[in-house]
């Protein structure tokens, strides 16, 4: 069978991608420099060529006008790879095709595998031929918990989409991890690990040797140009969002394990 | 049953040939037919290591390329009755290296009973490092004690994870054993290196063992001897008790300790 698909000049597989989703409540590309500027801090290739879907639902755009030329080259300077938009206004539909990017209305591409409330709601989906092998991903990510065995080495990145990721051996310097919901490490946590990644402000980040490059929470990140205080270095710590709006911050405590 | 070993480690210089070299020798010594292959395609070291550069007639691209059979391009090894070298060209790059062709002379050496098949590795993390990794059964992931060869050894393993043919067809994963080269005790005592320990605990993969730094690898480079042939050396002892280990003998570290230099030595110098 695979010798036979492999002749193909094209073949279409079904993947679910990780994106970005970019909440803009500013389109003035000066401005959201600036907030960039001050989200990322020394860190500017931190989305490393991330693709982005542009989300326009927060935003009120009286004038009618977006400077799509300044918008996009500003995303990619910060080394974000805008590939689409959502919730825009229709007027602005042509101007956005036309600077290239793929309208994607309704719901992204990342919401739609999220397990369904209800097995009424599942349904409908269910007559689907059943795929010959099921790809074992794919019933971790149904779990609703990821876990991974295997040490998470430098250069690897892992994506919890719609769960928990439960690191069971840690993860080393030059990692990334990112869930949608909490990240489980038993071992060191030394790369970079992003919780809550679609929003969830009540995720947290759990682990039993604590050293981290960068926390993040729903998008909140903090990093350690000082190094980790000695107080959770290497110790079991756990991180977690405290306050709300402009107050939002990252709080990092000991947990007691005995 | 072959066994393929690749001895890698992403960083330059930090010993990959040296213990290439002695350990398929140290393999070799113990009775097992024992090839060693050269994936450092365009900068052929290997040979001089294990002193064979003037015999190197055909080499492993040629192989690769149906221009020479394998038994014409295999070295036999002046020290050792039952190992094997193949040489790398100098004159191809990387990209001759076809993951086909490697695996045709693999699966030749396999026919020809040989029971061990070192792979010495090329530094980085481009096609011929990936080629030396791909088949492997097991990895010995050469490592200095420094932060940037710990990052770089980190960086291989994730990718003998996900790039070995043992990853991809999801059999057993490649076996890993962490091997300390370069060791110098008295400089982690003064706390300029870090220890042994320290990088295990970075890289968290079983210790293979732990080499000294010498003046003898140096030596043994010169005169095209692998350093596990110099008798009486610390570095030959340290790889034969790697070989111990890796045939699934215990033996216990050896050359890990500063000892102070006593009065006497202190007073008449010496080594």
């Amino acid at each position: 069978m695979s010798a036979a698909s492999s002749n193909r000049p094209i073949e279409f597989r079904n993947a679910s991608l990780g994106t970005t989703v970019a909440v803009l409540r500013e389109t003035h590309p000066p401005l959201l420099a600036d907030a960039l500027h001050k989200m990322l801090g020394g860190m500017p290739d931190f989305f490393s060529g991330e693709p982005a879907i542009l989300d326009f639902a927060e935003i009120s755009l009286d004038c009618g006008r977006v400077d799509w030329a300044g918008l996009l080259s500003l995303l990619r300077r910060f080394q974000l790879q805008p590939v689409g938009v959502r919730n825009l206004p229709g007027e602005l539909a042509a101007e956005a095709r036309r600077a290239g990017l793929a309208l994607l209305d309704g719901v992204p591409l990342g919401e739609r595998s999220t397990p369904p409330a209800t097995p009424a709601a599942a349904a409908p989906t269910a007559p689907k031929p059943a795929p010959a092998t099921p790809a074992p991903a794919l019933a971790a990510i149904q779990a609703g918990t990821m876990f991974v065995d295997r040490p998470v080495r430098s250069g690897q990145q892992i994506y919890a989409r719609g769960g928990d990721l439960v690191l069971l051996a840690g993860m080393s310097n030059g990692a990334e991890v990112i869930a949608d919901g909490s990240i489980h490490c038993y071992g060191p946590l030394r790369g970079r690990a992003l919780a809550g990644a679609q929003g969830n402000a009540s995720a947290r980040i759990v682990a039993t040797n604590f050293g981290p490059e960068i926390v993040s929470i729903a998008g909140v990140y903090k990093t350690f140009e000082q190094g980790v205080p000695a107080s959770i270095a290497g110790k079991p710590a756990t991180v977690r969002m405290r306050g709300a709006g402009n107050e939002q911050k990252l709080d990092i405590e000991p947990l007691q394990l005995d | 049953m072959t066994r393929v070993v690749v001895v890698t480690s992403g960083k330059g210089g930090v010993g990959k040939t040296t213990t290439s070299a002695a350990f398929a020798s140290g393999l070799a010594l113990r009775g097992f037919k024992t090839a060693v292959i050269d994936f450092d395609v365009g900068l052929r070291n290997l040979d001089l290591i294990m002193g064979c550069e003037r015999r190197v007639v055909y080499d492993f691209v040629n192989v690769i390329n149906g221009e020479a059979k394998l038994n014409q391009a295999l070295i036999k090894d002046k020290h050792c009755e039952n190992l094997f070298v193949l040489p790398a060209s100098q004159t191809r790059d990387k990209d001759a290296l076809t993951e086909e062709g490697v695996e045709t002379v693999i699966r030749e050496l396999e026919h020809m009973g040989f029971d061990y098949i070192v792979c010495d590795s090329p530094a980085g993390i481009e096609r011929g490092a990936v080629m030396a990794l791909t088949f492997a059964d097991e990895a010995i992931v050469t490592t200095n004690p420094e932060v940037s060869s710990v990052r770089d050894s980190d960086r291989i393993l994730g990718i003998l994870q996900s790039k070995s043919k043992r990853a991809a067809e999801g059999r057993e994963p490649v076996k890993e054993h962490l091997l300390v080269t370069r060791y110098s005790p008295k400089r982690v005592e003064e706390g300029e290196m870090l220890s042994y320990k320290d990088v295990q605990e970075l890289l968290r993969v079983p210790l293979l063992g732990v080499i000294p730094e010498s003046e003898s690898v140096l030596h043994a480079s010169n005169q095209g001897t692998p350093a596990i042939h110099l008798k009486g050396t610390d570095v030959a002892e340290a790889y034969t008790d790697v070989v111990a280990r890796f045939l699934g003998e215990e033996r216990a570290l050896r050359f890990v300790a500063y000892e102070k230099p006593g009065l006497f030595k202190r007073l008449f110098g010496g080594n």
